[in-house]
């Protein structure tokens, strides 16, 4: 049947109008896309995708079209080429209807630092949506698209995905070309995305993922046909409870609906096993995941000086170009990122920071690996509480319920293993969600084990109202 | 007190390449300005790099030359500060694991020879090109992203000819090896030289200075020998030498302060992300083995073997590579070997000077050398209108075209040139005389007067023998 060229386009109207309508309330959107064209060229692709309205995240390039990565910096930034994933959606005929905020250059957990303002949760807008990829999430959750991409390097699609309701995915490291993706940092940077269901992160990951050569960390090991696959059950399943997150959690509500899930999960043939790694070694992973990540954005930013393209600030010599550019284009936590990470990279510094950071990271991967030689996925809420206030005062910073239950995610980064979130139940109206994660490559059971468990939350394709 | 010099030098060279070391955009020189860039080259937002094959070949190729130990695992770093000309804010290089390390070259310095070591050779990529006016900078980012290697020597040389030995040993593998254009004074070949002196006899090394902009081999010499006479005169009037960055200026021929070493730079270098670590397959090294391109001597010992020049003719050929190409080019499309190369040594080299920028074939048609040697051993057309042939030649014109053009065809027939041998002995009786007196030279003269007659065109080896037969008769 031929595709039905009116309908592409009234559909991809229809949720520009609904995207309009949310703006005043969730603040979620950067830009709008031209759609149109992208639907003339889309008219001959079928598949799970074509015609369907789709969300990039802001730090994702599209020829032709703005993208600031939520960073002054970029404000006037026109990107020149397609990012891979770009390329992707246009083969799949999906249709790019708007970019989304997030935190200014992917460096945050909130969506505050956007230089467009904060994100709002659709189901509280006094709450945050999460980060740092909260603009798709916010957007995925209030259903104004299906399908929307985020990057995770701490757990910025998962997390967000967990405060918002939704299933948020990043496959194993190298999966997915990053590209023309605005980096934050080059090792721990994952290209994802957020659905309302396991069968459409399956679908996607079909068509977005491949081996890239303008991507060197791209990997060729081939993807089985995870879609048709799916409905295996848990029977002959190993479920790795992560002991140390769950007793770093005190909120009772969350861990009475994740028991409550792993209980059913039981009674579907899964075999539930608790698994721990060193408790001081988990302790680690946040400072460690600080000094790599600044570490690194610190020099893949060091483009943004203000000479080629972006924010330019006037300045007597070039020096005073580029330090005026940088003081004016970047938020103040930016700034201090650069600061540490500049300083962790200092001669005198590096063996005791970075080097050292990255033996420990070494350690945590092994040890990861470790725990999922008798498992096939380690699981978790993906945080102990619901999405906080927008005015929240900072939690302590060094409680093992921060340091560990809300910061273990990070492994997935570390190790580059596929990890996915999906919603297992609400606490007082707002979503609290559950994490997942396997081995490498092995999206095949992260997948069918998440879908299993949709069907036991019965929270497939939730979706949050908003009042307009 | 007699000081010696201690010489370490640093060669950075672009490699013969299509594209850019981590780009697919075109290297090029010469080209418009920002023509030959992409969004990689000018560090666009999400950019990634990929390394460039022919350009790992190549090095692997330079490092088999310079005898140096490859390291297999080929790793990158990133090289952090910032500047105008380099738009990532970083250069990717190989600071920790350089792909050859530990090699050497053998030069020869007035008749002996000597042993440079090479302590290190790496890959990384060029700098974008700035242009400094008054109130302005212009960036051309063409150069920005072009492959280069760096190989640095150990601080082995102690002259300035023994500098522009190695220098123009390096020059030579290189052009050889096609791993490189060379061009020093186009910049596709930079070197940067150390030195220090010390007290004949003191084993510690003295202050080092750096000399940058040396755009010729002749310059590496000439700013080494100034720079010597300028610290030994600095330590004989009781000053210290300074540890700092001269530059060579060739109007005045001396060296010139550009700046103070204030500590050395923190660079910040760490492991690029982006690129993991690519082993070299095994197919790859074999290859590189196997395809090891002739160097200079190699092909001296051919010419003198295979071609039985003479080591004068030979060594003339090596020096020069392009002509020694063009020689070659010359002899497999059937021009002798000996003709060739007189012809290439003698005539060619007087006027190369006008080939300009052209290759030696783009300037001059092999094809006509071979015509020219052809109509020779037919003897249509005598050496001396040879000479005049080439001329022709010179401006695009073959050989073939010029005999017609220019009724150029030498006679032998007898019977003609008999006539005109009669002809000229009946109108010079005296000359006839002179010859029966034993003076030879009337035999020239009378050659010359058929050479008048025949507009040029009797065959003169004939003539003349025709003209010794003529008198002997009288």
């Amino acid at each position: 049947m031929a595709n039905n060229k009116e309908m592409w386009l009234q559909k991809a109207h229809k949720t520009i109008d609904e995207l309009h309508k949310l703006q005043p309330k969730l603040n979620a959107v950067v830009s709008f896309v031209d759609v149109e064209k992208q639907v003339d060229e889309a008219m001959d692709k079928t598949g799970p995708l074509a015609g369907m309205p789709v969300i990039l995240k802001d730090n994702v390039l599209y020829k032709g079209v703005r993208a600031t990565a939520s960073s002054y910096m970029l404000d006037n930034y026109v990107a020149t080429y397609d990012a891979t994933v770009v390329s992707k959606f246009k083969e799949a005929g999906a249709i790019i209807v708007a970019k989304s905020s997030l935190d200014e250059l992917g460096m945050g957990g909130s969506n505050i630092t956007s230089f467009t303002g904060p994100v709002h949760n659709p189901y509280d807008l006094s709450r945050i949506a999460g980060g740092s990829s909260g603009g798709s999430a916010a957007l995925v959750a209030s259903g104004a698209v299906d399908l929307a991409i985020g990057t995770d390097t701490g757990d910025s699609i998962r997390k967000p995905a967990a405060f918002c309701g939704i299933v948020g995915f990043k496959p194993t490291y190298g999966r997915i070309s990053r590209y023309g993706v605005i980096p934050y940092a080059s090792s721990l940077d994952h290209v994802g995305y957020f659905t309302r269901e396991v069968k459409l992160a399956a679908e996607a990951l079909m068509l977005l993922s491949g081996r890239d050569d303008k991507d060197m960390t791209s990997i060729s090991t081939p993807l089985e046909n995870v879609v048709e696959v799916l409905d295996e059950s848990l029977a002959n399943k190993r479920i790795g409870i992560f002991k140390n997150v769950l007793d770093a959690i005190d909120d009772e509500d969350t861990r009475a609906l994740f028991f409550d899930l792993m209980d059913k999960a039981k009674e579907q043939g899964a075999t539930l096993v608790d698994i721990s790694m060193n408790s001081n070694l988990i302790k680690t992973v946040l400072p460690t995941y600080y000094i790599i990540a600044n570490c690194e954005a610190t020099a893949n930013h060091s483009n943004l000086d203000g000479v080629r393209f972006g924010t330019h600030e006037d300045g007597d010599t070039l020096e005073e170009i580029m330090t005026n550019t940088r003081t004016k284009g970047f938020g103040p936590l930016i700034r201090k990122r650069f600061v540490i990470g500049s300083y962790g990279l200092m001669d005198e510094n590096q063996e005791l920071l970075l080097k050292k950071a990255q033996r420990v990271r070494r350690k945590l991967v092994e040890a990861t690996e470790k725990m999922l030689e008798s498992v096939d996925v380690i699981v978790a809420p993906a945080s102990s509480h619901v999405a906080p206030k927008l005015n929240d005062p900072s939690i302590d910073q060094l409680s093992d319920k921060y340091l560990v239950a809300e910061n273990y995610m990070v492994l997935g980064n570390f190790t580059g293993y596929p990890s996915i979130t999906i919603p297992m139940g609400m606490k007082n109206h707002l979503p609290l969600g559950i994490n997942l994660l396997s081995k490498a490559y092995d999206e095949k059971t992260l997948l069918q084990i998440a879908f299993q468990l949709e069907k036991l939350t019965g929270l497939k394709g939730l979706k949050a109202k908003v009042e307009l | 007190m007699s000081f010696e010099m201690v010489i370490g030098i640093e060669i950075h060279c672009e490699l013969k390449t299509k594209t850019k070391m981590f780009s697919g955009a075109p290297v090029s020189f010469a080209k418009e300005p920002n023509t030959c860039v992409n969004e990689i080259d000018l560090a666009h937002p999400g950019t990634l790099p990929s390394l460039n094959k022919k350009a790992v070949e190549l090095s692997l190729t330079a490092c088999k030359l310079f005898h140096l130990e490859i390291d297999r695992l080929l790793r990158f770093d990133r090289k952090n500060y910032y500047y105008s000309d380099l738009p990532k804010g970083f250069q990717i290089t190989q600071q920790f694991f350089p792909v050859g390390k530990n090699g050497y070259v053998d030069i020869d310095v007035d008749g002996s020879s000597k042993r440079v070591f090479i302590n290190r050779l790496h890959m990384e990529e060029d700098t974008a090109k700035q242009f400094h006016r008054d109130d302005v900078t212009l960036i051309d980012f063409n150069r920005a992203g072009t492959p280069l290697i760096e190989i640095v020597s150990e601080a082995d040389m102690r002259s300035g000819k023994e500098a522009a030995a190695y220098v123009e040993k390096l020059r030579t593998m290189l052009e050889y090896g096609h791993i490189s254009d060379v061009k020093m004074e186009e910049g596709s070949m930079r070197c940067d030289v150390n030195i220090s002196i010390r007290p004949i006899g003191v084993n510690a090394f003295g202050t080092k200075v750096e000399i940058k902009n040396l755009n010729s081999v002749n310059n590496v010499e000439r700013a080494i020998e100034y720079e010597f006479e300028r610290q030994k005169m600095l330590l004989l009037s009781g000053q210290s030498v300074v540890q700092e960055t001269r530059r060579y200026d060739e109007a005045t021929r001396t060296t010139v302060s550009m700046r103070k070493k204030e500590g050395s730079v923190d660079y910040k270098y760490f492991p690029e992300p982006n690129i993991f670590p690519v082993y070299v397959s095994d197919e790859m090294l074999a290859y590189v083995e196997a395809n090891l391109p002739e160097m200079p001597e190699d092909r001296f010992k051919r010419y003198i073997h295979e071609y039985q020049l003479n080591e004068t003719d030979a060594k003339l050929l090596v020096s020069n590579k392009a002509l020694g190409d063009y020689f070659e080019q010359i002899v497999q499309l059937g021009g002798t070997v000996k003709l060739t190369s007189n012809w290439l040594i003698s005539e060619v080299l007087a006027v190369v000077d006008q080939k300009g920028e052209q290759s030696f074939a783009q300037w001059m048609d092999p094809t006509f050398f071979v015509e020219l040697f052809e109509l020779l051993d037919k003897q249509v057309i005598s050496s001396k209108q040879a000479k005049e042939v080439f001329t022709w030649m010179l401006k695009g014109q073959s050989p073939k075209v010029t005999v017609e053009k220019q009724g150029m065809s030498q006679v032998s027939d007898e019977s003609l040139l008999l006539s005109w041998v009669e002809e000229v002995i009946t109108a010079n009786p005296q000359s006839v005389i002179d010859y029966k007196n034993g003076k030879d030279r009337a035999i020239g003269f009378l050659v010359g007067q058929i050479m008048k007659l025949s507009k040029g065109k009797a065959n003169p080896a004939l003539t003349s023998q025709m003209v010794k037969e003529a008198l002997s008769k009288r």
